[in-house]
């Protein structure tokens, strides 16, 4: 394929710059002179740069910022701003980048977004297995305390802002906006009941303003060339630049900075290289583990918050997994299904019997005591788990899960036949009952009460039966 | 604190056109359409919805997915629809969902029957299950507590016990551990979930999980039935529903009433009733022969209590407990006086207290109810804790912290379980609430004396100025809001601060408190005493007092109070003692005088329920008394409210109605009550009390009446001269003798109800 194409570099134009992640160079590369700019104007002229670039979350659901900030009340009641960065969904590794690299540029981003949305109290959740990049955060906000970034009167604006690096536990639930705010309250993380929604009663019942990393990190660059200029790049609808997580079967898996709406081809094949030689891609999430699929037709489609919703897909993180051929389609599902089940923090029905349920199906696909009509029960379980939760963790697997089926329905079904001819099931009709029972049987009673590991393991007589397909790559 | 109000709108749903309060959930707005929309988490009384089971999906126009209706408020014009193809796809799904793990063990289940669970699969389940592979599993059934044994594999995880134990009791003990379909509730560390509340869960329970270990397996639903009742074991008085199966009580279930429990039921409450059936309860009369108590005849055992007291004449004494009804109070009183000309009669643990005290503390304008505890924006805690004295009322103050916004201040001698809660906590000298109470008053009235009341209660007066702060409330700002609400505070007090020897120096530092308060005067402000005794106020209102007939009317002579009886009996003044539902040596102060007292006595004459120490060394005749769910009569609520206790199980062995003996007894003593039922004694007693003229069971009905809401409160008696409390504080002999202190756990009930075992066992469990 061609060479990348030159991409206008907002967040990484440095990102290899050497100390980048201290004061002194990040000062040097033109650090924190888009704080002193936006601390001369007024916190509205800030939100209006804001509102203008059209700068939408990078974290995964895509709400344009300027409106949310816009959203906190006004008046003189303790208002916080928290920044997400328990970057937990698979395939997504750019939030991790830039707070490793240049933890300044969050920094920065998260006082200006402060000083716009009137608050005086802020927090980054960071998820625990990051600690190398909390360290890095630590010691640049020592940094910036000592230079008077962060702390009170920041440059003798009369903003204040106090800024704690919290580090979690890791859930992948805390990833999720109110999950994130009840364990930063130190409650178990569980998602909150909306509305309210955080921008009137968040942390501490209080108006909370949640952003990405990616999203904040981006606010020093809006300020720098103005929001108007940001929305220039992109389309119309996704403006200015996004980190792309590419992993899966490239060639040159990684980090790349885009301008919103360059063909997704661009991105897999351009930038990170396209499968190993002779293989072909078989399947790609757009946007983390969490969209569904697409496949090699939809190679085209521009990479862009819309085109992806209308390709019944979703930019989401930002992250492409890209699957080729020589993987067979029921491991994809079944990794993605169990890494939910793990997750899924229980409070809600569907999320938490339909995960496990489906789990325990594509397992029994994988053994080969599956029948096609199970294709039948696991879609509409997937139907029925889409929409009806408490937070977006059941959708999250339930639309890729049902993608799968929807779009690689043949391999399912031939797989199916092909576990089962490998347990000799096939023809000999009638014992199947009696089989499934026997699998039934064949499992000890699971108890949880002393370890909640004992219940993520597949049925263990099955597994890496001969015949099957497991690990076929 | 403004209560809720209620404006009705118009919403649509299912296409009828119906009418509900504004800013109602969905699923309550729904019911006055006549739809009732399934839910598993949603219970009111928990606070906010979580939103959790899924159960609740429906349909409103204009947004795209689906709502749960235990979280949307209704609004105007709202298009609700709970039928449509969608909303059933959805409702069955979550059935499904919530059946493909739990065990479906309904036939040997306790809540089978009564098992919203099934109930909700039978209305809105799709009747078939897909799933074939193989359920979670857990160790079952496990004791969650002594009382409550958990079944982990039937539970649906609706959090509901867990939001009890974090958010209601806040006994911060139940969690959910793990995460996903491996969640389960426990403890934290799995260590026995024991707190004074804990049985509410199994009635929150919404499936066969969370069950009562007394209960388990005693009855099907089929086989039993509910009757409503009154729980006398404390001054709480929390309705309840006692399950009945073949004239025996099984189970006790909390019966909401808003204006008295909320909906919640003590464990004491909700454990005691097998004390009811226990092997020791006295079920027949007896009579001391040979030195030993024997079974006699009703017709042997009255006439020898006869004798006895006709002998006595005005040298008989009589003593009610506070488990007597306001009729059997009466009726003892008339006895009394009446019968046998003799004045000696009392029902308040702590001495005299003067006529007018009585009644300036009890004038209906003073009169906080058990809602303004929630509502008011200061409440002080004084000399009382109320999870010891009336259990029920401290979630009630939990929730007005919690939900309202109330500031809470303790005022108390030793520790309190509010104290985590308390905006405010004072600890003064045991004993020295009177002292207390008059240094709050001189710190509200600037006057001097401060210091020096200070220092005999024991405080800083710093503390006793915070406190005073704390309960006027910041000053108006100016140029604010000229409709400045007044504050309501309410002042919640242990009978024991007017115990003696400083009565009067409490009674009037109370009303001085409530003079510079202005309680009388503000709407939602006042006091609300806690009495000793679980009918305490109802005994004093019949006229069970040395110094006031009923209605707390003037006497011509004033007869001795519960210690001047001991004395009196010790001294060989008095002779015959009548005890009516009161053990002297566990509930009166002073042990060792009421020793001598009982030895003293000629002739004891217990109505007692239990053979205690006291009953079995010196009563020579013992009436087998009525536990509560087998009474018939009136009990007054410490906030004034009468409330109905009805028969709802048979009365064991020969047990007689206790009007019944009284008036027997008063046939034998030449005076006919002319009381034939239950209904007559009550009749008698609101003809005798003036301000609950015009009364009837019938107005009184489940709910209870507080009489101070009717016309008739304007012939309660007023004051001649109101005591001012300038009175000396007095050294208590012995501060906690003084305080004549017991909790209401601290009783036989729960001594004979095997079920409470484990807290005198403990050692032997080690």
């Amino acid at each position: 394929m061609a060479a990348p194409a030159a991409s206008p570099m907002l967040l990484f134009t440095d990102i290899d710059e050497p100390g980048l992640c201290t004061l002194e160079v990040y000062e040097r590369r033109g650090g924190y002179e888009s704080l002193r700019k936006a601390l001369a104007m007024t916190p509205e002229e800030v939100l209006d740069q804001l509102k203008a670039s059209g700068l939408r979350g990078r974290g995964g659901a895509g709400f344009a910022m300027g409106t949310k900030v816009s959203f906190l009340p006004k008046g003189s009641m303790d208002k916080y701003l928290v920044c997400n960065a328990d970057e937990s969904e698979p395939g997504t590794f750019k939030d991790r980048e830039l707070m490793q690299k240049t933890p300044h540029m969050l920094i920065e981003g998260i006082v200006i977004a402060s000083y716009a949305a009137g608050a005086n109290c802020s927090f980054i959740y960071i998820r625990g297995e990051y600690v190398e990049q909390a360290d890095a955060l630590d010691a640049a906000l020592h940094e910036a305390r000592e230079a008077g970034y962060v702390g009170e009167d920041i440059l003798g604006s009369g903003h204040s802002l106090s800024l704690v690096v919290h580090r979690g536990a890791g859930a992948y639930i805390c990833g999720e906006e109110t999950g994130l705010l009840d364990s930063l309250e130190g409650k178990r993380g569980n998602p909150r009941l909306k509305p309210p929604f955080p921008a009137n009663q968040g942390l501490y019942q209080g108006p909370t303003l949640i952003n990405n990393v990616e999203t904040l990190s981006t606010v020093p660059a809006i300020i720098r060339i103005s929001g108007e200029e940001y929305a220039k790049l992109g389309v119309e609808t996704s403006t200015g630049t996004k980190l792309v997580s590419v992993s899966g079967h490239v060639q040159r898996p990684g980090n790349y900075e885009i301008e919103l709406g360059i063909p997704s081809r661009e991105i897999i094949y351009g930038l990170a290289g396209g499968p190993p030689e002779g293989r072909k891609v078989k399947c790609w999430f757009p946007g983390g583990s969490s969209s569904p699929v697409l496949t090699a037709d939809d190679l085209d489609i521009p990479y862009d918050f819309n085109s992806l919703a209308a390709a019944k897909s979703m930019l989401g993180s930002g992250a492409v997994i890209v699957v080729d051929d020589s993987t067979p389609i029921l491991d994809v599902a079944l990794k993605v299904a169990k890494f939910y089940r793990h997750e899924s923090c229980g409070k809600c029905t569907p999320c938490r019997e339909g995960t496990n349920w489906t789990v325990k199906m594509l397992e029994r696909i994988a053994s080969g005591e599956a029948t096609p009509m199970d294709l039948e029960i696991m879609a509409s379980v997937q139907e029925h788990i889409i929409g009806n939760c408490l937070c977006v963790l059941g959708d999250a697997m339930a639309m890729p899960i049902g993608s799968m089926i929807a779009k690689f329905r043949d391999e399912f079904e031939e797989h199916i036949e092909a576990a089962r001819m490998a347990r000799g099931l096939n023809g000999s009709a009638g014992s199947d009952a009696a089989l499934a029972a026997q699998g039934a049987f064949d499992e000890a009673p699971e108890t949880h009460l002393a370890h909640h590991g004992t219940g993520d393991q597949a049925p263990g007589a099955h597994e890496g039966a001969p015949g099957t397909h497991r690990g076929g790559a | 604190m403004p209560r809720p109000e209620s404006k009705m709108i118009n919403f649509t749903i299912d296409g009828r056109e119906v009418s509900a309060p504004e800013g109602a959930m969905l699923v309550d707005a729904a019911k006055h359409g006549d739809v009732e929309i399934p839910v598993f988490c949603y219970e009111p009384k928990l606070g906010q919805p979580v939103g959790a089971c899924r159960m609740c999906l429906v349909e409103i126009e204009g947004i795209p997915k689906l709502q749960t209706g235990c979280s949307t408020p209704v609004r105007d014009g709202m298009v609700v629809y709970t039928e449509t193809e969608r909303v059933k796809v959805a409702q069955q799904s979550v059935v499904e969902f919530l059946l493909i793990n739990h065990p479906l063990d309904c036939p040997v289940c306790d809540k089978g029957g009564e098992c919203p669970l099934q109930d909700i699969t039978f209305g809105w389940g799709g009747g078939i299950s897909r799933f074939i592979e193989p359920k979670r599993h857990f160790v079952k059934p496990l004791e969650l507590s002594p009382l409550i044994a958990i079944d982990r594999e039937r539970c649906i995880l609706c959090y509901r016990c867990v939001r009890f134990s974090q958010e209601i009791s806040e006994d911060y003990q139940l969690v959910l551990l793990e995460r996903g379909a491996h969640s389960y509730v426990s403890t934290f560390d799995g260590h026995p979930y024991v707190a004074p509340f804990s049985g509410n869960i199994v009635e929150l329970c919404p499936v066969g999980a969370l069950t009562s270990r007394p209960y388990r397996f005693r009855a099907r639903p089929w086989d039993i039935e509910g009757a409503g009742s009154v729980c006398t074991l404390c001054p709480a008085q929390c309705n309840v529903t006692i399950t009945v199966r073949d004239e025996r009580a099984l189970r006790v279930l909390a019966r909401q009433n808003d204006e008295v429990d909320d909906g919640w039921l003590c464990d004491k409450g909700r454990f005691a009733y097998q004390s009811f059936h226990a092997e020791e309860r006295i079920t027949e009369p007896l009579i001391r022969d040979g030195g030993q108590l024997r079974p006699v005849t009703w017709e042997r055992a009255l006439e020898q209590a006869a004798g006895a007291l006709k002998r006595a004449g005005a040298n008989a004494a009589a003593i009610a407990g506070g488990q007597s009804t306001g009729e059997e109070g009466h009726l003892l009183a008339r006895l009394m006086r009446e019968g046998l000309g003799s004045p000696h009669l009392d029902s308040r643990r702590a001495g005299t207290l003067s006529l007018d005290a009585h009644r300036a503390l009890g004038a209906p304008a003073l009169q906080a109810n058990v809602s303004d505890l929630e509502f008011a924006h200061a409440v002080l805690v004084l000399d009382t804790d109320p999870v010891n004295d009336a259990s029920i009322l401290d979630l009630r103050l939990r929730k007005g912290i919690r939900r309202r916004g109330l500031k809470l201040a303790v005022a108390s001698p030793g520790p309190s379980s509010l104290d985590p809660s308390a905006a405010l906590s004072i600890r003064f000298k045991p004993g020295a609430g009177a002292a207390f109470a008059a240094a709050l008053s001189a710190a509200l009235g600037a006057s001097a004396e401060l210091e020096t009341l200070c220092g005999e209660a024991g405080v800083e007066s710093a503390a006793v100025r915070e406190l005073a702060e704390l309960l006027r409330g910041p000053e108006p700002q100016q140029g604010a809001d000229s409709e400045l609400q007044p504050r309501e505070v309410v002042i919640l007090w242990g009978e024991r601060l007017t115990a003696a020897p400083n009565a009067e120096l409490g009674a009037g530092a109370l009303l001085g408190i409530a003079e510079a308060l202005d309680l009388a005067n503000v709407e939602g402000a006042g006091m609300l005493e806690v009495p000793a005794t679980a009918n305490g106020r109802g005994l004093r209102e019949a006229g069970v007092l040395p110094n006031a007939g009923p209605g707390l009317s003037q006497l011509q002579d004033a007869g001795r109070d519960s210690a001047a009886i001991a004395e009196g009996l010790a001294a060989g003044e008095l002779s015959a003692l009548y005890l009516l539902q009161c053990d002297p040596l566990r509930e009166l102060a002073d042990r060792a005088l009421w020793e001598r007292a009982l030895a003293g006595a000629s002739t004891v004459i217990a109505h007692a329920s239990f053979l205690t120490d006291a009953i079995n060394e010196h009563a020579d005749v013992v009436f087998p008394a009525e536990a509560y769910p087998e009474k018939e009569g009136t009990l007054v609520h410490p906030d004034g409210r009468l409330q109905r206790l009805r028969p709802a199980i048979a009365r064991p062995g020969s047990v007689r109605a206790g009007w019944h003996v009284i008036a027997e007894l008063a046939l034998r003593l030449g005076l006919d009550f002319d009381v034939l039922s239950g209904a007559m004694a009550s009749r008698q007693l609101f003809e005798a009390v003036p301000f609950y003229s015009g009364l009837t069971l019938e107005e009184i009905g489940g709910r209870g009446v507080r009489w101070q809401e009717r016309e008739a409160a304007a012939a309660f008696p007023a004051p001649a001269s109101a005591p001012s409390g300038d009175g000396s504080f007095e050294e208590p002999a012995d501060p906690g003798e003084a305080a004549g202190y017991r909790s209401v756990w601290d009783a036989p009930e729960v001594e004979h109800s095997p079920a409470f075992d484990f807290l005198f066992k403990t050692k032997e469990l080690v």
